[in-house]
């Protein structure tokens, strides 16, 4: 019995029996004051006071913030930001504060796992390290010699990854680098300024100078509530020091909140808002006419393409106010060239427009002058490390008679497009794709439409993964490898090229437990049982210790100043000594390979089509405490935040009879239900569509704290279309209405479409 | 005397509950209790427009903490020290106590009968029972003066990613927070009904303050009804600590 609950019955009637139990328990024990800090011995010092400070780097998301892991007693009790950071300094987020509950999560994957029931059954049995890699080579070089290099795909993201994307390079295969991070995220926005400005303006990192602009535009991101720690601090500094904000998003996100004006624009229609805009800028002169003028290629060929866009149009195509979209570009244009017009990060919305959409962005930027000079978009400044020879593979063009790049021109540069990989694997044309190894990425929870991806892995001969913690796609593996986590590993060196260059490296900070290895050591032990000539070096610090020479350096040294080394950077530029790293040199408002290719040389207004009948669309977004699918079973995390609710407008709910805190089954234009879910009512968002936090309702039973808690967007977006360009998949092209009660409800049309936008129309299946 | 205060810039919080995060390893508060929280609130209408806006909670270290009042421990003359001058007072407290010279609500832990009144006294419910120990003790957040002793600022203050919590002392009037309360308006989240001079402060937009003031003020005396310990508990229990045999 527990002592509160023994006080809350009678005290007569259970004293005897109470004071037993009390005595026995030692009841009233000194414990420590709150306070009390005299006298104490540093080990004993409360909180993480006095604890042993390792450098090193994030990985609970990408975006990798240097740190120091506080260690007492070889035990990792907190996490902070490394102070000599420039970047973030003693700040962590969230989950960069939760990492202490990855390490010390009981659900990780703790030796190497083998399938022994159906895939996807849940079956395993503990395997040795010998075992597990043996069994992958073997595969790997019988899937090689029956069916061709070209059969094995790599599926890989994030450091992790990176030495086992060699390994699969050296079978020959074309199919790797397929990283999701390009063909389900930045693909399309990475291609538009590529070709625009030259050089990836938004990738792994953004280039966009927040902090420094005096009106930041926002077009559907939702900066804060995806947290990127330096990313965020620059757009807060921005707000500041008086930047306005301009937000366009069908959703009141965290930003519109703080934001100037917010335009609830419909879904689907950001490209023709943009196109008014740029017509509106060049017809009422409101351009950078020096910088069209010197710096930019295709200004004639824009005036005349846009001429159709006008603001009356947009705003009937847009369900806006025409008056606050007019006040929006006039505010943006008064205060060029100092403007953020951010590129946006997560791009793969409708497919088609994708590229076109994002090309728009880029355009309005150069017209708006906003290159190169404080708060437009800025130039990186790379910091250069060592080579250590022997570490990656050398491959030969070894393009086969049939691709699964060549159907998008843009696609070669970034890998073979997913869904074709699945495509191919689920039909075996244009051939078979018989392996599939996965590092880094649950691919269930990340690529449209998982059934298919599910049915694909049922065709596979062999699919293995490399996990710390058991997702999706890890219970649909042959083989399960077990992970160390970041803070138990050295990694690759780590160089940041935005606003404030810095070097750093990840380094353990903690033994790694179980028996669970770095990736370098998996990667080092693949090669030389497949008899690969790559890594060299047994140990990780010593290819570190080697890529650190030039600079001086030995692990040693950096970590003795701090484990940051800084470097000047070189942001901005004057108009004088303005060039930009395209062909040309210019800012390229038209862009000619687009054409080359037979693409659109110009953005264009592409109508997406819109929800049925009945229908709303589904959009989802991140929340600031979780990270993809990756970080739902970790305990703090999980506690913030255990379940995602599904964001419906106030109008809708009250039509259909729902409230605050029901209870809904979504059902998508497939037929696909989706597990119960929470619904927030609120008048923070469009009528016509609802959102869903990404990254819920984990069907892995071996996640024990996120299993089936909350609902899968992912799962809900069967339909999808792949833009033209690189061949990304569209994530916003998902349709969905509700059953309450097991009555299945249709979501009224409070804003009636225009008749430009056709709906998209459900076909009877019989 | 000092009083110790923190402010909160709503308009920098993006609510990315850094600041929950970094307390809970901290202190290693266990999952589900919190020292420190995020509320997310709305998006909802307000009379000054749609706000979506975030309630970052803590321990007031209120001036006049009910919490204190209702702590049924034996009282003990406790000596206290002005960290900035010497001055040592000697002052009668119960477990839970304000420090008279930084205005710091602390609980003295080793004698704490976990008896959870100041936890339901709490109109802001800053107070938890930690009921996973053997013996529940009342726990929450200390200002971190215990890492204040040793010069370093609170763990949310350090590790919140846009600045947005700014921690001094109220009676300095060079100091940060003064400035922001006396300049910029920071406000108390108080009601007519509860007004116990709260020392966690927010500054805000109209919408956002309005939003937070109508979803989070403390609108109910909870304290009132906090009756002690019922009649003959107390007595049992301090015979407990002592080894004595009881009759009632």
């Amino acid at each position: 019995m527990k002592r509160r609950e023994f006080i809350k019955l009678s005290a007569a009637g259970c004293a005897a029996l109470g004071l037993m139990e009390l005595q026995g328990r030692g009841l009233f024990r000194p414990a420590v004051s709150q306070g009390a800090t005299a006298g104490a011995t540093p080990q004993y010092l409360p909180g993480s006071l006095g604890a042993k400070e390792v450098p090193s780097v994030c990985e609970m998301c990408f975006w990798r913030c240097p740190i120091v892991g506080k260690v007492k007693d070889g035990k990792l009790v907190k996490i902070e930001g490394n102070p000599k950071s420039p970047s973030n300094g003693p700040r962590v987020c969230a989950r960069g504060n939760s990492g202490v509950q990855l390490v010390y999560d009981p659900d990780r994957m703790k030796y190497p796992m083998k399938r022994i029931g159906a895939r996807g059954e849940g079956k395993w049995a503990k395997i040795s390290w010998d075992e597990a890699l043996d069994e992958i080579v073997h595969n790997m070089q019988k899937v090689k010699k029956e069916y061709g290099p070209n059969a094995i795909a790599y599926f890989d993201h994030g450091a992790s990854a990176e030495f086992m994307r060699e390994i699969f390079k050296a079978t020959g295969t074309e199919n790797y680098t397929n990283e999701p991070a390009f063909f389900q995220c930045v693909g399309p926005v990475a291609v538009a300024y590529l070709n625009t400005a030259g050089y990836l303006v938004s990738g792994t990192r953004q280039y966009i100078d927040m902090g420094n602009a005096k009106v930041i535009l926002l077009v559907g991101s939702h900066i804060g509530e995806n947290v990127h720690v330096s990313h965020v601090r620059e757009f807060v500094a921005g707000l500041n020091k008086g930047a306005k904000l301009i937000v366009v998003d069908p959703r009141f996100s965290a930003p519109a909140n703080k934001a100037d004006i917010y335009l609830p624009i419909r879904p689907g229609t950001d490209t023709a808002l943009l196109l008014s805009w740029i017509n509106y800028v060049i017809q009422k002169n409101l351009y950078d006419k020096e910088f069209v003028r010197d710096h930019c290629n295709g200004f004639e060929k824009l005036r005349e393409s846009v001429k159709p866009y006008t603001i009356e149009w947009a705003a009937k195509i847009c369900d806006l106010n025409p008056n606050e979209m007019r006040k929006a570009i006039e505010l943006l244009a008064k205060h060029r060239p100092n403007v953020a017009i951010h590129p946006g990060r997560h791009s793969t919305w409708y497919g088609k427009e994708d590229v076109g959409r994002h090309q728009a962005l880029a355009i309005l930027n150069g017209l708006m002058g906003a290159v190169a000079v404080p708060g437009g978009i800025y130039f990186q400044t790379p910091v250069k490390p060592g080579k250590a020879k022997g570490m990656e593979v050398e491959v030969e063009e070894n393009t086969p008679a049939i691709s699964l790049k060549t159907e998008y021109p843009y696609a070669e540069a970034l890998g073979t497009p997913t869904a074709n990989i699945i495509k191919a694997t689920l039909t075996g044309k244009p051939y078979p794709i018989k392996l599939w190894g996965i590092n880094g990425v649950n691919i269930l929870q990340t690529i449209p439409n998982p059934y298919d991806t599910m049915e694909a892995i049922k065709k596979l001969d062999f699919i293995f993964c490399s996990e710390m913690l058991a997702g999706e796609t890890a219970i649909w593996s042959d083989i399960i490898l077990p992970d160390a986590t970041y803070l138990e590993r050295y990694d690759a060196i780590h160089t940041y090229d935005g606003l404030t260059p810095y070097l750093t490296i990840r380094q353990p900070v903690v033994d790694a437990m179980f028996e669970t290895r770095s990736p370098y050591w998996v990667a080092h032990q693949l090669a030389r049982k497949m008899n690969i000539n790559v890594f060299p070096y047994e140990k990780e610090q010593d290819y570190l210790n080697l890529q650190l020479q030039p600079l001086g350096l030995s692990i040693e040294k950096l970590n003795a100043q701090g484990g940051i080394l800084t470097f000047p950077s070189k942001p901005y530029r004057s108009r004088k000594e303005l060039k930009l790293p395209t062909d040309s040199g210019k800012y390229e408002l038209y862009v000619e390979d687009f054409a080359k290719n037979k693409l659109d040389p110009l953005p264009k207004f592409i109508t997406v089509t819109a929800p049925p009948k009945g229908y709303m669309r589904l959009v989802y977004g991140r929340v600031p405490m979780h990270t993809f699918s990756r970080t739902m079973n970790n305990l703090w995390l999980h506690n913030e935040m255990p379940e995602n609710e599904l964001w419906l407008n106030d109008e809708v709910a009250a039509k259909i009879g729902i409230k605050d805190g029901d209870i809904v089954v979504m059902e998508n234009q497939d037929g696909k239900k989706s597990n119960p879910v929470k619904v927030k009512v609120t008048a923070g968002m469009r009528p016509d569509a609802a959102f869903l936090p990404h990254g819920f309702g984990s069907k892995s039973p071996l996640l024990t704290k996120a299993y089936n808690k909350g609902a899968s967007d992912q799962f809900m977006i069967t339909r999808y279309e792949n833009d033209p360009y690189v061949g990304s998949s569209s994530h916003r092209t998902s349709f969905i209405r509700l059953i309450k009660d097991g009555k299945t409800l249709d979501i009224p049309e409070i804003r009636p479409l225009p008749p430009e936008i056709p709906r998209f129309e459900i076909k009877k299946t019989a | 005397m000092s009083q110790y205060a923190m402010v909160i810039d709503l308009n920098r919080c993006v609510g990315c509950h850094a600041c929950a995060l970094a307390c809970r390893a901290e202190w290693q508060v266990p999952v589900p209790y919190h020292r420190n929280w995020v509320k997310r609130l709305g998006p909802d209408k307000t009379p000054e427009g749609l706000s979506y806006t975030f309630w970052p909670g803590l321990c007031n270290h209120c001036d006049h903490p009910v919490c204190v009042g209702v702590c049924p421990a034996d009282k003990v003359v406790r000596e206290f020290k002005n960290p900035k001058t010497g001055e040592v007072k000697k002052m009668q407290i119960a477990a839970t106590y304000k420090d008279p010279f930084t205005g710091v609500v602390l609980i003295e832990k080793d004698r704490c009968i976990g008896c959870g009144n100041c936890v339901a006294a709490c109109p802001y419910g800053a107070r938890y029972l930690n009921e996973q120990l053997d013996e529940p003790k009342a726990d929450k957040c200390t200002f971190c003066i215990e890492r204040i002793a040793h010069g370093e600022i609170p763990a949310c203050v350090k590790t919140c990613i846009v600045d947005a919590r700014i921690f001094g002392d109220l009676s300095d009037k060079k100091s940060e927070v003064y400035k922001l309360v006396h300049e910029k308006g920071a406000k108390r989240l108080s009601s007519k009904e509860v007004s116990i001079g709260p020392n966690i402060y927010y500054l805000g937009k109209k919408k956002d303050i309005s939003l937070l003031f109508t979803k989070c003020a403390p609108h109910e005396r909870k304290w009132e009804k906090v009756s002690s310990l019922p009649p003959g508990r107390r007595e049992m229990l301090l015979a407990a600590i002592k080894g004595l045999p009881t009759f009632i």
